[in-house]
Formats: C-alpha cells, sequence, structure tokens
C-alpha cells in the first residue's frame, strides 16, 4: 500500500464522487421515465399491512420477476385443470403488484369467469366467483382506493356475472346472494336509516358485518337507496349501483377521465335496468324472482340524470334510455298494468318520436314483442307449445302470489290462442279448446312427477283451494 | 464396508456435533406447522388439502436440497481445507471409501429428517382431516387419501391402419409419388379424427379391460376422468353430453347427464359393479351440443380405481424424494471433490437452480433461441450463438425431465398411485445411474488429488 503513489486515493474518491453524479442525474431522468410510463408508484401504499409494505420496499424490482414466475405457474396448474393453487397465488401476485389495477382486474376475472365456468356443481362454481369478488372488494381496493377500473370492475362482477343469465348457474348465484344479504341486513333490509345509527345490539352487529365482511357502508347504503330505490339489497343490482356510486365518489382527481366515469354510469343505469327486469324477490322458500315495476320511475330518473351530465356521447345514453321504455311498456302489459303501460308508451312517443308507430297501442307492441305474425307460421305443435308454456308461466306465478304477472301471461296466452284459432281455421291443424289446453297445464303442474319443487304445486292447490294431493306410491300393473 | 460405514458414522456424528440435525429438524417442523396457516386454500376440504400437501412436501424437498448439497460440499471441502482429511487419508482406508462413507452418511441423515418431516405432514393431515364433516373425509378418502391406478383405452395400431387405408385409396385412385405423403398425412389426420372426434348428435364408446382387477373393484367406486375440446365456443362455455357406463346387455347401467366446460379436466365418480362379468367397462358419450367435441388420444379420457392406501403411497413418494437427495448429495460431493467450498456450493447450488428452471429449458428448445421472438412476426431467427448451445441445452433438459418426470408432489396431491415399478425406476436412474456417474467420476477425482496442495485458513 505504502508503495502507491500519493493520489491514488483522492483519484478514487473523485471517481466515486463523478459516478455518484452520473448516476444521480440518469436516476433522476429513469424515475421521471417510470413515473410517466406508469411503471412505479410515486404514492406510498395506503392500508397495507407490515409485511406487504416491507415486501414491496425489500423486493424492490424484483418484485415483478417473482410475479411473472408466479404467473406462469398459475397458467400451467390452469392448462392442467389443477385449481387449488390459483387463490394462494393470485394472492401473492397481486400483492407483489398491489398497485398495478389491472393485475386485480386480471385476477378476479380470471377466478370468477374461467375458472368458474370449469366446474358443473353450481357451489364450486360460486365459490370462484365469491373469490373473484372478494379479491377486489376486499384487497384490490383495499390498496387503491381511488382506482376507477377496480370500483368498475366489482360492479360489473354483481351485474354482470350474478346479475345476467349468461352463466348456467346464474340463479344458484342470485340465491346463495340473497340468503348471505337477507342473514347480513336481516329486518333492515327495508330499513337502512336504522343500520345508519344502529341503537341496538343486533343493529350494531349487522351494520358492523355489512363493514367488515361485505365493505358496505350503511351511510352510502342509504344514500344510494335514497337516490335509486327503494333497492332490494338482496340482489345483486342494488350492490353493483352501490360500487358505482362509490367508484364515482372515490375516483381520485387525477384519474378522472370521462370515459371511465362513463363506464361507472352505465353501470348505474343498466342495473336499475336490470333491476326493473328481475329486482323483486317473489319468494325465498322456494327462492324466485321476478320482475319490479314499481323501479320503473325511478329507473327512468337514473337513466335521465345519466344523461343530462353526458357531454360527448348522449345519443349512446338515449339510444338505451329508448330501449329501457319499449322494454317497460311491454313488461307493463304483460304484468297486467295497462293503464300504465300506455302512459310509459305516451312517454316514448313523446321523448323519442319514431321510436314506435305513431298509432301503436302497448298491446299492439306487446304482441309485436312476441312476433305473432311468426307464431302464425310456426306450425301448430308450436303454437300449442308456446301457449302451454305461458299458462304454465300463468300457474307458476300465481303459486309464488305474482298474481299481476299471472294476470299478464294468462292474458298473453288467450291472445296467442285466439289470434292463431282467427287466422289458421283449418280443423285439421286447429288447437284443442282453451279451456282444455289451461285443464291439462294445471295437470301437469300439478302432477308429484312434474320435477317442480313440491311446495309450488301445494302453493298453487291452496290457492286454487284444491285438495292435497296424496302420498300414495302409484301401483304397477300385476301379471295376469 | 465396515470402513465405509464408520466413515458415515462420524459424519452422522458431525452433523449431532455441530447441531445441524437439531436445526434442520426444528426448521423442517416449524415449516409443516406454520405453512398451514399462512396458506390460502380454494375454501374446499380437498383443496385446503391438495395445497397443503404440495407446499409441505415442495419445502421440505427445497430446504433438505439445499442443505443437502451445503452440507456435502462441506464435510468434504472443509475438511481436506482444515487438513483435516489429510489425517484421514493416511489411515487404511481407501480415498473412495471415504468419498462414499460421507455420501451413505448424507443419505442417513437425509432419510432420518425426511421421516420426522414426512411423519409430521402425514400425521398433520390425517389429524385435519378428522375434524372434517363425514362427507368432505370420504371425498378426501376418495380422491387425495388413496392411490388410484389409471386405466385407458389400449393403444390402436394407427400406422398399419394407416396403411391399409393407403393401399385401398391407391387401388381405387392412383396418387402420383409427390402428392403420397400429403394424402398420407391426410390420411392420418382423418383417422385420429374418427378416433377423438364426436360430432353433434353422435356417441363415442370406450371399452376399458379391468383384467384381473375386476376381482379388487368389485362393490368399488370408480372414477372417470374426460377432458375435451368443443369445435365452436358457446355463450355459456359449458356442452350438454349423456354419459353412459355399463353395457345394457351384460352389465347395470348408470346414466348421468352432465353440462361441463370444455378444456379442462373433470372428474366424477361412478357406481360401482357396472363392469361385465369378463371386467369390461363399456362407457358411453352422447354429444347433445349443436358443435363437435374432441376427447383427445393421450388425456381425454382415463377410468381412476382404487389401487392402494395412502400411507403407503405417501411413503413410496418420500423414497423417491430420498433419492433426489442421494443424487444432490453425489453432487456436492462431486464437486467439492476437487474444488474449495465457496466454489463447490456456488457450483452445486447452480446447477440445482438450472435443474428447477426447467420451463425455461424447455422453452428454449422449444423455439431454438435463448433470445425473445421477433415482436411484428413471432418468428424466431436463431443465430449461430443459438445454434451452438441448444444442442447442450436439450442434453441439460433430458437429464432434467429425467429427473423430474418422477416427482411425487403432483401425484400424491391428486391421488394417484405411485407404483412401486416408479419407485424402482426412480432409485436407478437417479441413484444408480446419474448419482453412480457423478459419483464415481467425484471418487475418481477426490483418489487422484493432492490433498496437500489443498491446505486452507489452518
Amino acid at each position: 500500500m505504502s508503495g502507491r503513489r500519493p493520489f491514488y486515493k483522492p483519484a478514487l474518491a473523485l471517481l466515486i464522487a463523478l459516478l455518484l453524479a452520473v448516476v444521480g442525474f440518469v436516476q433522476g431522468q429513469l424515475n421521471r421515465q417510470r413515473a410517466a410510463l406508469g411503471l412505479t408508484r410515486v404514492t406510498p401504499l395506503e392500508n397495507a399491512p407490515p409485511m406487504l409494505a416491507f415486501t414491496t420496499v425489500a423486493l424492490g424490482g424484483f418484485r415483478g420477476l417473482i410475479s411473472n414466475a408466479l404467473w406462469i405457474r398459475a397458467n400451467e396448474l390452469q392448462n392442467d385443470g389443477k385449481y387449488f393453487e390459483i387463490v394462494q397465488l393470485a394472492d401473492w401476485i397481486t400483492k407483489l403488484e398491489p398497485t398495478f389495477d389491472q393485475v386485480w382486474k386480471f385476477q378476479a376475472w380470471n377466478m370468477a369467469y374461467n375458472i368458474s365456468v370449469k366446474f358443473s356443481d353450481p357451489a364450486d362454481r360460486w365459490r370462484w366467483v365469491k373469490r373473484g369478488i372478494e379479491l377486489i372488494r376486499d384487497e384490490g381496493l383495499r390498496y387503491n382506493p381511488h382506482e376507477t377500473l377496480l370500483y368498475h370492475e366489482l360492479a360489473w362482477h354483481y351485474q354482470h356475472k350474478l346479475g345476467q343469465n349468461l352463466d348456467d348457474a346464474h340463479r344458484y348465484y342470485k340465491e346463495q346472494w340473497a340468503r348471505e344479504m337477507e342473514a347480513a341486513l336481516g329486518s333492515s333490509r327495508t330499513n337502512l336509516a336504522e343500520l345508519v345509527n344502529p341503537q341496538t345490539p343486533e343493529l350494531q352487529r349487522q351494520a358492523e358485518t355489512l363493514k367488515t365482511q361485505y365493505k358496505l357502508d350503511p351511510k352510502i347504503m342509504k344514500e344510494v337507496d335514497d337516490q335509486y330505490g327503494p333497492l332490494e339489497w338482496r340482489l345483486p343490482e342494488a350492490h353493483a349501483i352501490y360500487w358505482a356510486v362509490v367508484g364515482l365518489k372515490n375516483t381520485s382527481a387525477e384519474k378522472q377521465n370521462a370515459s371511465d366515469l362513463r363506464t361507472l354510469r352505465r353501470v348505474v343505469y343498466q342495473s336499475m335496468h336490470q333491476s326493473v327486469l328481475h329486482g323483486r324477490i317473489t319468494s325465498m322458500e322456494p327462492f324466485r324472482f321476478g320482475p319490479d315495476l314499481t323501479k320503473v320511475e325511478s329507473a327512468s330518473d337514473a337513466f335521465e340524470k345519466m344523461i343530462a351530465i353526458e357531454n360527448e356521447i348522449p345519443d349512446a345514453f338515449r339510444g338505451a334510455h329508448r330501449n329501457f321504455l319499449r322494454e317497460v311498456v311491454y313488461q307493463l302489459f304483460v304484468n297486467g298494468q295497462r293503464r300504465e303501460a300506455e302512459r310509459w308508451l305516451t312517454k316514448l312517443k313523446e321523448q323519442y318520436p319514431g321510436a314506435v308507430p305513431p298509432g301503436m297501442t302497448a298491446e299492439h307492441l306487446a304482441l309485436a314483442r312476441l312476433q305473432l305474425s311468426e307464431i302464425n307460421s310456426m306450425g301448430h305443435d308450436r303454437v300449442k307449445a308456446v301457449v302451454e308454456g305461458m299458462l304454465r308461466n300463468y300457474y307458476l306465478n300465481f303459486a309464488l302470489d305474482d298474481d299481476e304477472l299471472a294476470g299478464g301471461m294468462e292474458y298473453l296466452a288467450r291472445s296467442v290462442y285466439s289470434n292463431y284459432s282467427t287466422n289458421i281455421n283449418r280443423a285439421a291443424v286447429s288447437l284443442p279448446p282453451y279451456a282444455e289446453m289451461k285443464q291439462e297445464v294445471l295437470d301437469s303442474f300439478l302432477d308429484p312427477q312434474s320435477g317442480l319443487d313440491p311446495r309450488v304445486p301445494a302453493r298453487l292447490r291452496t290457492k286454487l283451494g284444491l285438495p292435497a294431493a296424496t302420498n300414495a306410491a302409484p301401483t304397477a300393473p300385476s301379471n295376469p | 464396508m465396515q470402513r465405509t460405514l464408520a466413515i458415515a458414522r462420524l459424519t452422522w456424528k458431525a452433523a449431532f456435533r455441530f447441531r445441524l440435525f437439531w436445526v434442520l429438524a426444528g426448521v423442517l417442523l416449524v415449516s409443516v406447522i406454520v405453512l398451514p396457516l399462512l396458506l390460502k386454500d380454494d375454501g374446499t376440504a380437498r383443496g385446503f388439502t391438495q395445497i397443503l400437501l404440495t407446499y409441505t412436501l415442495t419445502v421440505i424437498t427445497t430446504l433438505l436440497g439445499f442443505a443437502t448439497l451445503w452440507l456435502a460440499c462441506g464435510t468434504l471441502a472443509r475438511e481436506v481445507e482444515e487438513c483435516q482429511m489429510q489425517i484421514v487419508a493416511v489411515k487404511p482406508i481407501a480415498r473412495w471409501q471415504v468419498w462414499l462413507g460421507k455420501w451413505l452418511g448424507l443419505l442417513l441423515l437425509n432419510a432420518t429428517l425426511l421421516a420426522l418431516a414426512g411423519g409430521s405432514v402425514f400425521v398433520l393431515l390425517q389429524w385435519r382431516a378428522q375434524q372434517l364433516p363425514a362427507d368432505q373425509q370420504t371425498i378426501l378418502r376418495n380422491e387425495i387419501f388413496v392411490a388410484r391406478g389409471a386405466l385407458h383405452e389400449p393403444t390402436r395400431d394407427i400406422e398399419s391402419d394407416l396403411e391399409r387405408i393407403f393401399q385401398e385409396r391407391l387401388q381405387q385412385t392412383p396418387v402420383p409419388p409427390e402428392q403420397q405423403l400429403e394424402v398420407r398425412q391426410r390420411l392420418r389426420e382423418q383417422l385420429l379424427a374418427g378416433m377423438q372426434v364426436v360430432p353433434s348428435g353422435y356417441r363415442r364408446a370406450w371399452r376399458i379391460d379391468l383384467g384381473w382387477r375386476k376381482a379388487l373393484l368389485r362393490d368399488e367406486p370408480l372414477f372417470l376422468r374426460v377432458k375435451f375440446h368443443a369445435a365452436q365456443t358457446n355463450l355459456t362455455g359449458t356442452y350438454a353430453g349423456l354419459w353412459q357406463v355399463g353395457d345394457p346387455e351384460k352389465s347395470a347401467v348408470w346414466r348421468a347427464r352432465f353440462s361441463q366446460a370444455a378444456d379442462t379436466f373433470h372428474e366424477f365418480a361412478i357406481p360401482p359393479n357396472h363392469f361385465d362379468e369378463a371386467g369390461q367397462l363399456t362407457v358411453q358419450f352422447v354429444n347433445a351440443n349443436n358443435t363437435a367435441l374432441l376427447f383427445p388420444l393421450e388425456d381425454g379420457f382415463e377410468v381412476l380405481y382404487r389401487e392402494g392406501g395412502f400411507g403407503l403411497n405417501f411413503a413410496r413418494g418420500l423414497l423417491i424424494i430420498l433419492a433426489w437427495m442421494g443424487l444432490l448429495a453425489a453432487l456436492g460431493l462431486a464437486a467439492a471433490s476437487f474444488l474449495s467450498f465457496p466454489v463447490a456450493a456456488f457450483v452445486s447450488a447452480s446447477l440445482l437452480i438450472v435443474f428447477l428452471s426447467s420451463g425455461t429449458l424447455s422453452g428454449v428448445v422449444a423455439e431454438g433461441s435463448i433470445s425473445a421472438p421477433d415482436h411484428e412476426t413471432g418468428e424466431v431467427q436463431p443465430s449461430w450463438f443459438d445454434r451452438s448451445v441448444i444442442g447442450f441445452y436439450r442434453v441439460l433438459l433430458f437429464i432434467v425431465n429425467a429427473i423430474q418426470r418422477f416427482s411425487p408432489i403432483d401425484a400424491l396431491s391428486t391421488g394417484r398411485s405411485i407404483s412401486w415399478e416408479q419407485l424402482g425406476l426412480a432409485w436407478a436412474t437417479c441413484v444408480l445411474m446419474m448419482g453412480g456417474l457423478i459419483g464415481g467420476a467425484g471418487m475418481a477425482i477426490f483418489t487422484h488429488r493432492e490433498l496437500a496442495t489443498a491446505q486452507g485458513s489452518s
């Protein structure tokens, strides 16, 4: 060491200083680029438990590599049909990239949409759908409380996966959700005000369950219910609206862009539309749901509110409103509310001239929806099947105390029958007498072998004043 | 042999003297106990058991794997560096016996630790299962805590069929020689399609010969494991089909209608005793969709049956892990035979990481290049460097796959049987063949090594 020249150490110090300066310059530029390209977090992670906060800092850039490796493993397992590790892998992947909203979105979607349908049993499917919802609701939004995309995704899961009928198991999802919500809300589902300031231990427990387990704030629920309701909180549409509204409230100023907000507004009016179509639980045992025509007014208001706010593509929103009004006229008509149907038809004509021919009545519109001209050309067997189907619906709704819908169905069955009988007067293809058809459908409905939940025919018997069914076993013919 | 055993005993004693055994045993036990508390499962008892089995066995294998390498390198290289080996070398014992004794000592140490950790996993699983409701216990007993064998349709000789059809075709319509290859290819595809595709409204039958197993499978439920692809996807992603098990003329018949998703495996139980007197099980599927469905020949259909109990299967799985440890011990000792401790540890750990990176290796070999494909065209342009290294990668992948294919973790977590034959093959491949080659090289190097030049800090 002593043999080294005297400038050796100062030269090394100078070199260190120079390299640090260069690194400082490059680092600043790199940081700016990372921020501009959205490759890094510019704000500290909110609500993160200490372990997660530590992991995200300690692993630094290696988080991406580990996340990739886990993602590859998850894909391989999924391709092999092995799903038992997916929840764990999704948890790790999202925790490694907690502020990357697309990661949360993809993992939740994968579980709720891709994996769930791989199972035949609805209970298995429901478990995966719930996992998807929980991933965003319980964790994604915890770390990203201002991300519009996640609010929309969560609302979409309720609106589409649970609310729509594209999944074979959608009825099962709705039923399970309704049972969970009934247990969570109790009698307060129709009086949310008592959950805002819970006075009894029972109400306090319910409010706490909603907050901790379902991440629902009773105060916001009440606001949403006042604005768009009363909503049926046991059905998924109310929750889709709730999360869309929370998203509209919480979206950070810098993230606010028109198209993101538009997606949330769409969720609101589309879910209101769905609520009108099937937003009422008619029976919990057995679980049945049907249209809720009391929401027509508030749904239409929601549409108009969203149209008023929309600046860029109001015509798209108006188109949706016009279709909604057409649907409403039909629904009101088949549910026996003919005067209301006419009133909404008038509104449709006034608001959207040209949407329907000027002289069209609600009955014309309803029958046009059924495409009676096509029914006449369908052939005898198919028309008979259509009429019987309507009569079956009539008895089903009558048994479930939905007398309005039952009345509408019976009216339509009679209309189709009369229309066909008037136009087709050849004896060879004529339908049996209407009363006979009705009795035949009733007999099959009450048949213990019909495959229906036995409580439904039993209720119909009570309503029609028929004697109870006997449980005697059918006797087999004996050999002579 | 006595000398070799003496060295093995010394290695074993050293592990206790340095408290290594207790530390490793403690770490393994803590992992087995703590893991279930940290894992997130899919919400089913079956899923939890599967993930628990997979993760605990993976953690045990990884911990023991790295510890074995470290120990193997340390026990030989450090003894050489600290001049203890020089004292042993002058004793009446051959160097290869020292080497083998150390390997044996490490293997015994691993066997004990594996038995301890594996036993804990087994007890933990059984204990957790006992806390479950009866129906969940039945599912576990039938699907996870069992050793299930698989039966497939007998493989058809496609080539002879193809040749016959091709000759018939040539007799009917002569085909110019330059087009014969293409015609043959098309006929092969048609033949394969006929065996795999079930058109809309059609049925496909599988006949499985249970053979000598028929007597053992009386009153035992069987499981069908199926997978199909759809020609056209529909809105719901699920496809209806009618399954019929049994031949109406020869045996009882069971029917079920399922709506199942494409591109994934479905497993469902079928009631016992639906095969005929000759042990033939007939399964039919009727395609009730508007689109054709394809059951791949390789994994589209198999019948799972109970072959044995979980305990013995689990023990066989642990013995395969022990075979891996034997190979790693040989690798570590071979590296320490001519390298210093840190270098030997680094080299052998790197090889272990390569072993764990088989996915990357197979990706590189499949693409034929270590560089990324062109993002525009998706094509790979292999360079001279690629051409020179791909051959090496291919050999490496072959070796890695030869070892990894015995992995017992997947089989145990899905209730599949690990046969004695598989276990024997694993030991023959990993310990006798690969371990023997590596060990032979290590012993030869160690025998000819000049120990006096390797004095380290001491």
